[in-house]
């Protein structure tokens, strides 16, 4: 009965550890050396009843996505609401110190407007995109 | 032997029926459907424990250690009251889609 039990554990060593994976590999040992039994009963020498058994197991393909040997996908979280405020502060930081820089060092030429406009984009564009992943929610 | 990926499908309900018949273990299940099947089909073992991962998972069948054999303690396998309404929906529809396919297999 240890070539069953090998042949168990060589099966599952790709599978990740965990409790289930351990009970399920109990379980199957557990069938399959009852199914020698059985098979003995029926008048088979051991090694025969023992090589039939691990013949017909098949493969465990199936077993191995329902024990996840790949780890599940995570979704991704929605990050487009950070984002944008992100971006809201971030630019608004830039605008001011652009505003400061203007009235402190040039008071008498206002300047402050151009770089404003180039940052702009960035909360604006922070904006349309979560825009879009609020209408694919719905 | 009868190609089993058209079997495969369906592999859930024929698995549920057998238990909801009364509480079984693996091997049992595996003989079990055999015999009915006069050996015509046979299920893979490794396949059968995918199916009660999946069924347990969607609490359709539950499990608890029973009498010990030979070897350890056999893993029983029971039908919970999801499990019953979902093969009872599960035949219904069988009905239908037998119905369809005998509409372009029949009277060849």
């Amino acid at each position: 009965m240890k070539k069953i039990r090998d042949y168990v554990d060589y099966l599952f060593k790709d599978i990740p550890e965990s409790e289930k994976k351990d009970a399920v590999k109990e379980e199957v040992i557990q069938n399959l050396e009852e199914k020698v039994w059985d098979l003995m009963d029926q008048g088979k020498e051991e090694e025969d009843a023992v090589n039939k058994a691990i013949v017909e197991f098949g493969d465990i393909e199936d077993l191995k996505q329902e024990l996840g040997s790949k780890p599940p996908i995570k979704k991704k979280k929605n990050m487009t609401k950070i984002n944008l405020g992100y971006s809201v502060w971030g630019s608004a930081l830039i605008i001011a110190m652009f505003v400061f820089m203007n009235f402190y060092y040039s008071p008498n030429v206002i300047w402050f407007v151009y770089p404003t406009f180039a940052v702009v984009w960035w909360p604006l564009t922070m904006y349309f995109r979560w825009l879009r992943t609020k209408e694919n929610v719905k | 032997m009868i190609r089993s990926d058209i079997i495969r499908g369906h592999l859930d309900s024929i698995i549920l029926r057998l238990i909801l018949e009364k509480d079984r273990y693996g091997y049992e299940i595996s003989k079990e459907i055999s015999t009915r099947t006069n050996n015509r089909f046979q299920i893979k073992e490794a396949t059968l424990y995918a199916v009660f991962q999946r069924l347990e998972k969607k609490d359709l069948i539950e499990s608890y250690f029973g009498d010990v054999s030979k070897g350890g303690k056999r893993k029983y396998y029971k039908i919970t009251t999801l499990g019953k309404a979902y093969l009872k929906e599960v035949v219904v529809e069988w009905g239908e889609t037998k119905e369809i396919i005998d509409l372009f297999m029949e009277g060849l």
